[in-house]
């Protein structure tokens, strides 16, 4: 600073000014250095900031693209998919049309069934029924629809006395039963106007995703069948009747001559009544036997399986057999296995084939010969085995022994009668029974039949 | 010494076959029963009264039918035979016996038929009888020991 000796006061007053200018400028200098630094790093804030908007409007424009982009790509999919959902409406229509149709034809196909055909839901209510239903049981659908079958159909046995609830099939099969049919008993269905029929009906769950959610029925009236068996049993009945009556008249009066009934007989009259008592009684053995083959032909012989003995009942037959053994005087043996099991076979049937077995080893047996019988234990099977030293059966005859009325040569000539159908009816029970009949034989070494039952189940 | 009078035991024989009614009762007779025959359910209950020279009174029940039979005779035993003449048959008599209860349900019942229906013996044993024999598959005599046994045998 200039410090000039001026003259007083005015120089010292103009110099203060100048002084405290220069402060101000310099205060203001400063000020303004401060504001241009400031100025300065706000324009580089500012120049960061447009930097930022610079690459913050280049993203932005590359997300509008992206946009434009993603919203033209919505069009085309937009596009596709009303495409889609229009054949997609198209297909439906179709399918629809086709369920409609085989809905119908399955229709057609219940309503035509020829049998009555009954739906149940799980409480036993009519969900469905066909025409056969309506016509048997005189039945509109919708009289019954919703309705318990239980109810609306009674089902009674022979001596018209109804089945209860509980003991209906129907009931049994909607609780989960295992049932077992009883096919002896004629069932008869009641119908709207109280008339009945015989019937013969299935009873079967409706299960779905393991629940039984109803039931379905198919049953048949078997008024025909059952006339056509009661026909057959008839005539069995009737032909054996009429054939036995004048047969037993002939038995009796010739028994009552022998006994000496109607005064004595000479010891010659006795010889010509036996020979009459004998021939008859040939008779009525073949009636007895042409009975069972017509029974056995006419499915009307009915097995009555229960569990049997089986060596109890070859002892039975053999019994019967053991006066003529010893008048022949043949030697007899037998082995009878241990633990031979109960088998479930009828006993009659089983019995009838074995004496038939039995009777033709002791027939065609010489005398002084021998005849065995064993019974053992063959894994599953019980197997019996009848063996002669008898007359054997003729190599080119054999393949016919089983054949109805058929009797070798080798003992047609000999002293010896049958009917030829002994065999016949023994094959016929024995397979009925699930089991087997066989043989080997040799002429005039002797025969062996072998038979064999298995002691599971039998068909009936 | 008195002699003990022993009665006669007597079988009531129901056979349609008039050859065959005949040898029977004739052996029966020989045999030491006495006899009363018949050929149909309805002479069943006629024949008692036949037999004692009375006019046949028509039996409106068969339990008045029965009564009669009662008061007239004391029958042992039945030999019945199940075909017969008129509409009913062997079983329909037995079921007519049954249900009338009383001494008929006891009496023992043979039934000697040319009948072998399973169906039919079946009946006959659910209805309860002594015997069913085939007719042609026995002897006369044997049937008639077999029937005097089970009388022997009998409270009767």
């Amino acid at each position: 600073m200039k410090t000039y000796k001026t003259n007083n006061s005015e120089n010292y007053d103009i110099a203060l000014k100048l002084e405290v200018l220069a402060r101000e400028k310099e205060s203001t200098r400063r000020k303004l250095v401060i504001t241009a630094k400031e100025l300065a790093l706000t324009a580089k804030e500012k120049e960061k900031a447009r930097q930022k908007l610079v690459i913050i409007a280049r993203q932005l424009a590359v997300a509008a693209r992206e946009k434009e982009r993603t919203r033209r790509k919505l069009e085309v999919t937009a596009r596709a998919l009303k495409k889609l959902h229009e054949t997609l409406e198209k297909k439906v229509l179709e399918r629809t049309e086709d369920i409609e149709r085989i809905r119908s034809k399955n229709e057609a196909i219940l309503a035509s069934i020829g049998d009555g055909l009954v739906v149940v839901d799980k409480g036993g209510k009519i969900t469905y029924l066909n025409r056969s239903f309506e016509e048997m049981l005189g039945w509109n659908t919708k009289e019954i629809i919703g309705k318990s079958m239980v109810q609306v159909v009674p089902r009674e046995d022979q001596n018209g006395i109804k089945v209860s609830f509980k003991e209906r099939i129907l009931t049994q099969v909607l609780s989960g039963q295992k049932f077992v049919a009883d096919l002896t008993n004629p069932f008869y269905y009641v119908r709207k106007d109280k008339s009945r029929f015989p019937t013969s009906s299935i009873v079967a769950p409706v299960v779905l995703g393991g629940e039984i959610v109803g039931a379905v029925e198919v049953f048949r009236d078997i008024t025909k069948e059952k006339e056509i068996d009661k026909a057959k049993t008839e005539f069995v009945s009737l032909a054996s009747h009429q054939l036995r009556t004048p047969l037993s008249t002939v038995n009796w009066y010739s028994e009552m001559l022998l006994a000496g009934d109607a005064g004595r007989v000479t010891p010659n009259q006795k010889k010509y009544l036996e020979e009459i008592y004998r021939g008859n009684q040939r008779m009525v053995d073949l009636v007895n036997t042409l009975l069972d083959v017509s029974r056995i032909e006419l499915g009307t012989f009915i097995a009555e399986s229960k569990p049997t003995n089986i060596i109890e009942l070859v002892q039975d037959v053999i019994k019967e057999y053991s006066q003529q053994i010893d008048k022949k005087k043949i030697k007899f043996s037998s082995v009878f296995g241990k633990n031979i099991p109960l088998i479930q076979v009828d006993p009659k049937l089983i019995g009838m084939a074995v004496q038939n077995i039995l009777s033709n080893a002791v027939k065609y047996t010489p005398t002084g010969k021998k005849i065995g019988v064993s019974i053992l234990l063959d894994g599953k099977n019980i197997l019996l085995e009848i063996s002669d030293t008898g007359y054997g059966i003729p190599k080119e005859q054999q393949s016919k022994i089983f054949t109805k009325l058929f009797r070798a040569d080798n003992v047609v000539g000999k002293d010896t009668v049958g009917t030829g159908l002994g065999l016949y009816i023994a094959k016929s029970v024995l397979e009925q029974a699930n089991g087997k009949i066989w043989f080997i034989s040799e002429e005039n070494k002797g025969t062996t039949f072998f038979v064999n039952l298995p002691i599971g189940k039998h068909k009936k | 010494m008195k002699k003990p009078i022993i009665k006669k035991k007597i079988i009531l024989v129901i056979e349609d076959e008039r050859p065959l009614l005949q040898v029977v009762n004739s052996r029966l007779k020989k045999k030491g029963f006495e006899i009363i025959s018949a050929r149909s359910v309805d002479q069943v209950f006629d024949s008692g009264l036949k037999k004692k020279g009375l006019n046949i009174i028509t039996a409106s029940s068969i339990k008045q039918a029965l009564e009669y039979l009662e008061n007239l005779e004391r029958i042992d035993a039945i030999w019945l035979d199940h075909n017969l003449f008129g509409k009913e048959n062997g079983l329909d008599l037995v079921k007519k016996l049954k249900a009338n209860g009383g001494r008929w349900n006891k009496i023992p019942i043979f039934v000697v038929s040319n009948t072998e229906s399973n169906k039919t013996i079946k009946s006959y044993s659910d209805l309860g009888i002594s015997k069913y024999y085939v007719k042609s598959n026995h002897k006369l005599d044997d049937i008639i020991k077999e029937i005097k046994l089970t009388l022997d045998g009998s409270i009767f």
